[in-house]
């Protein structure tokens, strides 16, 4: 029996305010529904209660904001900005409350008052401006930033409609739109004195200056203004509090009032609507945005903005840009702000009247650039001829640092032309492309991917000939999750389970998990652990029983996968299995060793052909399954609709086991396999991005990896030898699960519906090898499911997991970002 | 838009009178300097009351400097406020302008470059 020791708390020193009282809280949600939103407590809306709580909320982040400003401006601290295209925020109430730590005076104030903290949380919306896992670890990064009190600021796009809200009808992805700004946000601070003027478009007119030097100047272009909506981010202990500025785009003014005045109203406002389209909308991941004139330019409102306020926030406290690498780091999350060495170089050498050199030094020493993925189409490149119609003198910025580097590489190789072609920024192809993450390599100081298989893609992949020339820019900084979200908020009831254990240390040092390890075959403990975790699922399956209207049994294993659908993450493989385990039942008469709930979410990109059918086979799969009078005895399917923070962080607490599965050599890292084994899920997974690297932490007898290695994957695409018939002749299991898609068995009212999976999954050119991993996949879900009978065996494994997430925070990926690539430091 | 002329030891300085010069008054802006540029041959453009200028407006002022060094003279702005000096800076028309803080720096510059002349 273990024994339960107080608490101590590790909360840093934090000034107590007259709101921290119950009282005074209650007398401060009571002021801001007065006065912010003219009504009584007692007359407000469910929405307007939350409004006028993050309101109250608002009033005490902004007082520490302003405080750390000062602090940081008081030491002169070097500073970070994290350009970011998303941040996938989620909801803010109670991970603020949380980093105040103060929720428990809130909770009892809202009690008082009559209310309930949790109805309170779910009246907020989502700030979904993000997709999945760059976004998300954005989100994560900031957190991680102020818990550890450095100057650090994310820039972002003020998105009016997040990522679209998924509906399912008829087992097909519907979508609608998430307007999540229509009845504004509390947390945004409105900033318009600082709003700044983008020029777009336009052309360069060649000429010469005064002292007869060349000088080409930008004329006729559009003009956009950016204005910045600041999200406060508080970090663990309320000291620190740092902004995410959010850009909207305006018009520069209400219309164009020439046109106005000869009476064409419509085309004034059609001007207006235009400009503000730019942050109109968050564009969905694997939608085809190459060739999309809006998405440049949204690309490059960021960064026009982010540059123009890192200059001004620069130029109040310094005067000399030569010093500016040693008082500003940007770093470029992807290519999508990756027009920042353009701007950084526009602004050193045309508004600042810095030479060449000086200004590719700074910018060099400013910018590091991650790199998120290897997969050859998620690889951004932008037309010459866009480029020159949209930002002509960026253009001719990027063309003369092409001339300028292949210059070196031609010294460094002077006979090897096929490199420079390789090298260059620029590929010759029709019309010619500029490439966007070269572009990012060379202006950086620091390129890195986040695990360390990644990383070492890059390096021999993706990017060889430029390690070739700079192998001391090239290093890893695996990813990581915030555990004050996705596991102190996320799984409360987990997270007292450890801090009555262990203390609470592990809130801002996740390495004191470490202590869990002793713990790990205690019965009294386990018991405990195991019941946390049944209250999540029986949470989660309330959740599936009212969004699914599908009952599945708490007490069966969680099997989970949720993602964005992809190809390359292989919901069709787990669809594969789950197959086959029902063919086994059904026609072989043999029973799974455990009963399980096979439980799938996540969006597919909409214009997306595949995943959209791949979202329509889950629902057809669970339609037969669910309603077969004995396979429904062992298995059930679920598809939880519209996937997103708020509810991952139901998900997440809930799985028994974490399906990571996609084909190795194709995921930079996940953050989701991290989230899943923090909270005690057991991995199935591939060697592939993280995965590795937990396997590595947790011990290999306390994670399930199976299938093809990220080499052997490469030499089977190069040699060309996938032969998925040879795999279905070989092994009747694959065959017969393959089959059953083809035979009409899921689509008996829509004949033919899912032969396109018979073409993709016997396509020996499938670039994710379904069935070379399909075998092993099966066997190792065997092994899971010999264990999860084994409770004591299962929950030793599972506690382990949780004890050895330390390096998983991202707290430490932040420490090491900082100490090598940013140079920052708490301020 | 009244352009308000005052001049000093020979050289004509215009008061610009709006606070955004922009597509929407380019012409007239254009309509109304039209004259001085083809009386004057030193002027002193004072842009003291502006506070935004276009692409439109910045094409003007080209126009200006040109139309005035085309018959040699010279165009001088003065009085600009940070944001417009911002705007000319991003399009680099800072480097071709003579710009200075206030007025008796643009007429004292006219007043030097005349005694090197004559020097």
């Amino acid at each position: 029996m273990h024994s339960k020791r107080p608490v101590k708390c590790n909360m840093p020193s934090v000034r107590v305010f007259a709101e921290d009282t119950v009282a005074g809280v209650e007398e401060s949600i009571h002021r801001e529904a007065r006065y912010s939103l003219g009504k009584l407590w007692k007359d407000l809306s469910p929405r307007e209660r939350f409004n006028a709580v993050a309101l109250a909320v608002r009033e005490q982040l902004i007082d520490r904001m302003l405080r750390t400003e000062e602090r940081y401006r008081r030491s002169d601290s070097k500073r970070l900005y994290y350009l970011s295209i998303e941040f996938l925020i989620g909801q803010s109430l109670g991970n603020n409350l949380h980093n105040l730590g103060r929720i428990d005076e809130w909770r009892e104030a809202l009690h008082n008052l009559g209310t309930d903290l949790d109805d309170i949380q779910d009246a907020e919306p989502d700030a979904a401006l993000g997709n999945g896992g760059l976004g998300r670890l954005a989100a994560c990064f900031l957190d991680s930033l102020a818990t550890l009190g450095m100057p650090g600021y994310g820039y972002g796009i003020n998105y009016e409609y997040g990522l679209f809200k998924q509906e399912i009808d008829n087992g097909y992805q519907r979508e609608k739109p998430d307007n999540w700004l229509s009845q504004s946000t509390p947390w945004q601070l409105a900033r318009p004195d600082e709003s700044c003027v983008v020029p777009v478009y336009g052309r360069i007119e060649h000429g010469v200056d005064r002292r007869g030097g060349y000088n080409p100047m930008w004329m006729d272009w559009k003009v956009l203004i950016g204005t910045p909506y600041d999200m406060l981010i508080p970090g663990y202990g309320g000291e620190t509090v740092n902004t995410l500025r959010l850009f909207s785009a305006r018009s520069s003014h209400d219309f164009d009032v020439e046109i106005f005045n000869i009476g064409d109203y419509f085309k004034a406002v059609e001007q207006k609507i235009a400009s503000e389209t730019i942050s109109k909308v968050l564009y969905p991941s694997d939608a085809l945005v190459a060739g999309q004139e809006l998405r440049l330019v949204q690309e490059y409102f960021l960064v026009a903005c982010a540059v123009r306020d890192i200059a001004r926030r620069f130029e109040r406290d310094h005067d000399d840009y030569r010093k500016f690498g040693e008082k500003v780091a940007i770093q470029l999350n992807d290519t999508h702000p990756a027009l920042t060495v353009a701007e950084l170089m526009r602004l050193l050498i045309d508004e600042k009247d810095l030479g060449w050199e000086d200004a590719w030094r700074i910018t060099q020493a400013t910018l590091g650039y991650t790199n998120h993925t290897l997969l050859p189409e998620a690889l951004e490149k932008w037309s010459v001829p866009m480029l020159e119609h949209v930002l002509p003198r960026h253009l001719q910025i990027i063309f003369e640092i092409n001339r300028r580097f292949l210059e070196q590489v031609a010294a460094a190789y002077p006979s090897d032309l096929d490199r420079r072609r390789r090298l260059s920024l620029i590929e010759e192809s029709t019309p010619k492309q500029v490439r966007m993450a070269s572009l990012a390599i060379v202006a950086s100081h620091s390129v890195n991917g986040v695990s360390q298989i990644h990383s070492d893609l890059i390096q021999t992949s993706l990017a060889p000939d430029f390690f070739a020339l700079w192998p001391e820019k090239f290093n890893n900084k695996t990813n990581g999750v915030t555990q004050r979200r996705w596991l102190l908020k996320a799984n409360p009831r987990l997270a007292n389970l450890i801090s009555n254990t262990v203390g609470d240390k592990w809130i801002t040092d996740l390495g004191h998990l470490r202590q869990l390890e002793a713990w790990a075959e205690d019965g009294a403990f386990q018991s405990e652990f195991r019941n946390a975790k049944q209250s999540n699922k029986e949470t989660l399956a309330r959740i599936i029983q009212d969004s699914s209207n599908v009952k599945v049994d708490p007490h069966s294993l969680f099997d989970i996968q949720a993602k964005r659908i992809h190809a390359y993450k292989r919901q069709l493989l787990n669809l594969l299995r789950i197959v086959h385990e029902y063919l086994s039942l059904i026609e072989d008469g043999k029973e799974p060793a455990v009963p399980r709930t096979y439980i799938f979410a996540g969006k597919s990109a909409p214009g997306y052909w595949l995943a959209r059918q791949v979202i329509k086979l889950i629902h057809s799969v669970a339609r037969v399954i669910n309603n077969d009078r004995i396979a429904s005895r062992w298995m059930k399917v679920a598809f939880v609709p519209d996937y997103r923070v708020s509810l991952a962080e139901k998900i997440i607490p809930a799985a028994d086991v974490s399906e990571q599965i996609s084909t190795a050599g194709s995921e930079a890292s996940g953050t989701g396999n991290m989230k899943f084994a923090l909270n005690g899920a057991l991995t199935v997974g591939t060697p592939d991005g993280a995965n590795i690297e937990i396997g590595e932490a947790v011990g290999a007898e306390n994670i399930f990896l199976f299938g093809l290695k990220a080499g052997e994957v490469r030499t089977i695409r190069e040699e060309k030898s996938y032969r998925p018939g040879d795999h279905c002749d070989r092994d009747p299991r694959i065959a017969r699960a393959v089959a059953s898609f083809r035979s009409n068995l899921f689509c008996v009212d829509e004949p033919e519906l899912f032969t396109w999976t018979s073409q993709t999954l016997l396509d020996e050119n499938d670039p994710f090898l379904h069935l070379a991993d399909l075998a092993a996949y099966i066997e190792v879900q065997e092994r899971v499911a010999t264990v999860f009978n084994n409770p004591k065996q299962w929950s030793r494994a599972a506690i382990l997991n949780v004890a050895r997430m330390g390096p998983f925070s991202s707290d430490r990926a932040i420490r090491e970002y900082a100490r090598d690539i940013w140079h920052i430091e708490p301020a | 838009m009244e352009i308000t002329v005052d001049r000093s030891d020979g050289v004509a300085i215009a008061v610009v009178p709006i606070d955004e010069l922009d597509a929407s008054n380019v012409g007239e802006f254009k309509r109304d300097i039209t004259p001085l540029l083809q009386s004057e041959t030193k002027l002193v453009l004072d842009l003291s009351q502006l506070r935004f200028i276009d692409s439109s407006g910045l094409g003007a002022m080209l126009s200006c400097l040109r139309q005035l060094s085309a018959k040699g003279g010279d165009l001088k702005l003065c009085g600009m406020s940070k944001q417009v000096r911002a705007l000319f800076e991003l399009v680099r028309m800072h480097r071709i302008f003579d710009i200075y803080p206030a007025r008796e720096g643009a007429i004292h510059a006219f007043q030097a470059a005349s005694e090197v002349q004559h020097a």
